[in-house]
């Protein structure tokens, strides 16, 4: 068979999926693009042709510290940046304790580790509803035990003001280190036993069992992760609109903001331009991450 | 070996550890339950600072109400409804597409096979919102000059759905076909089959465990999507996840309600993961370090 005729058999069984890409990833990434530059609302949402091209000018309002959407967008830029870097590290380093615990073999440990996985399974919706109930002021669990502890005198407002962003973290630690735990685990299966036992041959002390073999052994999946979780971040969306409501205030994130700006205040241009910068940090991000896959592994 | 006062104090240690991780990690499904069983008029006097009111593990009142009226406040079966007959939808569109598309990556060769297999990865990495905003006008004006509704319907959702399931169905599905011997296949055309004869004859109940891990994987995305379901949905169509912020207006909280709909909610995403949950941790998994 010719390449040619490979090519167009394997398009045959991949068109489907190729179509479903197209519509839902492909064009709307591009349009979205278009729309950056145009002047879209409500009003002319169904003669998008005709909306008043603005150049850069989405981009300059939304990034302009001088007015209000510009303020409030580099703020949840910069919401999402420190909510991932406390979380990514925050669930990486639980993961791998947990995941150093669980290594071993104990009467049980099938369970514990269907266990840790409750947290990763249960629906966002769920799960961060809970949340929410715990972290209320007058009838939650937290401000109960907070108060009993005697660490706090009244009980604290979480979901609200400059305290939603860390109430939103605990939340989303709870939730997302079981994965990292997971592919820990799966990293450190992974070791051979020989090294272990020719490292004990040679005098090492446990600790130095993991700075010398344990470590080196899960970089490469450990890169792989953090940059993962990197790049997922900027998907934070659910934990944010759960926990805070529809209008997170000052603990909003780029997916709420662009979603309130967009939908409640009818702003598609401006949202549209801030839509684009993301997916070119995303893009940028990807990229990084497939080089460092390069290195590692051929797929 | 001896049980000596090291070997012990390491294990207590141990075991202590093990326990506190246990506990991280279940106290809110506890508090969830407890929940679910007391009564409206028990959380919403329930006040931190008085100890006789303070909220409590076990309900002073112990009711079925909240499960048996689950519909009341809320049209909680209604999102059922409209929940399942997306996410079925979803599962059977996304397996069927996947597993064409997972065969071709598998057993052809193709020049554009690298490419292909990078745009469907990097597919995974945007952010719904990078295109929420311009697919919501697609679904607007695919209304506007066609005439055929989008926005609130079973197919719109189901095509988005199936859609986002689909590059994580892919790789994985293809993961799996990798996995059975190419002889097989390769056996069947010599007896006769064409390609996808020998997909559908031979492969499809070989992958049986690849294709119902993919099957779930994709119903449990489209049962738990958030984002795009405040946009899409409506009435008619709303879904379970956003079901349950109704629970909470700004006139009332029924939180009592609330966390028994979040024990239906878990259910069928518990029993369906935990069918499979080999194929798609492995899934996962491989998908987190190789790709």
């Amino acid at each position: 068979m010719s390449s040619r005729a490979k090519g167009r058999r394997a398009f045959r069984f991949i068109l489907p999926a190729l179509l479903c890409m197209l519509f839902v990833h492909v064009i709307p990434i591009f349009w979205g693009a278009y729309i950056a530059f145009i002047d879209l609302d409500i009003y002319t949402i169904t003669r998008w042709m005709q909306a008043p091209f603005v150049g850069l000018r989405n981009f300059f309002t939304v990034f302009s510290p001088a007015t209000d959407v510009g303020v409030r967008y580099l703020r949840s830029i910069w919401n999402v940046v420190y909510f991932g870097l406390v979380t990514i590290p925050a669930g990486y380093f639980i993961g791998l304790l947990v995941a150093l615990l669980l290594n071993r073999k104990f009467f049980g440990r099938t369970l514990v580790r269907g266990l840790i996985l409750l947290p990763y399974i249960t629906p966002d919706s769920v799960a961060y509803n809970v949340w929410r109930f715990i972290f209320q002021a007058r009838i939650g669990i937290v401000n109960k035990y907070l108060l009993a502890l005697g660490l706090i005198e009244e009980p604290i407002i979480w979901l609200v003001g400059d305290r939603a962003i860390y109430a939103v973290m605990i939340a989303s630690v709870w939730k997302g280190w079981p994965f990292a735990c997971l592919v820990l685990l799966a990293g450190l299966q992974s070791i051979p036993q020989e090294l272990y036992e020719a490292a004990r041959i040679d005098g090492a002390s446990s600790f130095g069992l993991f700075r010398f073999v344990t470590f080196p052994m899960l970089r490469p999946v450990s890169a792989t992760l953090l940059l993962l979780s990197a790049i997922w971040n900027f998907h934070a969306f659910n934990q944010f609109y759960i926990l805070l409501g529809a209008d997170p205030g000052k603990a909003h994130v780029p997916s709420t903001f662009i979603l309130q700006e967009a939908f409640t205040n009818f702003h598609f241009g401006q949202g549209a331009a801030m839509s684009v910068f993301l997916t070119v940090v995303v893009l940028l991000m990807t990229v990084a991450i497939l080089q460092v896959r390069k290195r590692g592994e051929e797929w | 070996m001896k049980l000596t006062f090291r070997v012990l104090l390491g294990r207590i240690l141990f075991g202590l550890a093990v326990f506190l991780v246990l506990a991280g990690v279940l106290i809110p499904y506890l508090w969830m339950v407890s929940g679910s069983f007391k009564t409206t008029l028990e959380i919403q006097s329930a006040d931190v600072l008085k100890p006789e009111l303070s909220p409590r593990w076990f309900p002073r009142k112990f009711t079925w109400e909240n499960y048996l009226r689950v519909n009341r406040t809320v049209r909680m079966l209604d999102y059922f409804r409209n929940s399942i007959i997306i996410s079925v939808g979803t599962m059977v569109f996304s397996v069927g597409i996947s597993l064409f598309a997972a065969y071709a990556l598998s057993r052809f060769t193709f020049s554009w096979k690298r490419m292909y297999t990078l745009a469907v990865l990097s597919t995974q990495m945007f952010p719904g919102i990078s295109f929420l905003i311009p697919y919501f006008m697609m679904f607007v004006l695919i209304k506007h000059y066609l005439g055929l509704p989008m926005q609130n319907t079973y197919w719109g959702m189901i095509f988005t759905y199936t859609s986002f399931a689909l590059p994580f169905s892919i790789l994985m599905l293809r993961n799996f076909l990798d996995s059975i011997p190419r002889e097989i296949d390769e056996q069947a055309q010599i007896d006769g089959c064409t390609p996808s004869g020998a997909l559908f004859r031979v492969i499809l109940p070989l992958a049986k465990p690849g294709i119902a891990a993919v099957g779930i994987y994709s119903f449990i995305m489209a049962w738990n999507e958030v984002l795009f379901a405040t946009v899409l949905t409506g009435r008619e169509t709303k879904t379970v996840a956003l079901g349950l912020l109704e629970y909470i207006t700004a006139q009332q909280a029924r939180w009592a309600g609330m966390m028994a709909a979040c024990i239906l909610v878990s259910i069928p995403v518990l029993v369906l993961f935990s069918l499979m949950q080999r194929y798609i941790i492995e899934g996962l998994v491989a998908g987190a370090t190789k790709g």
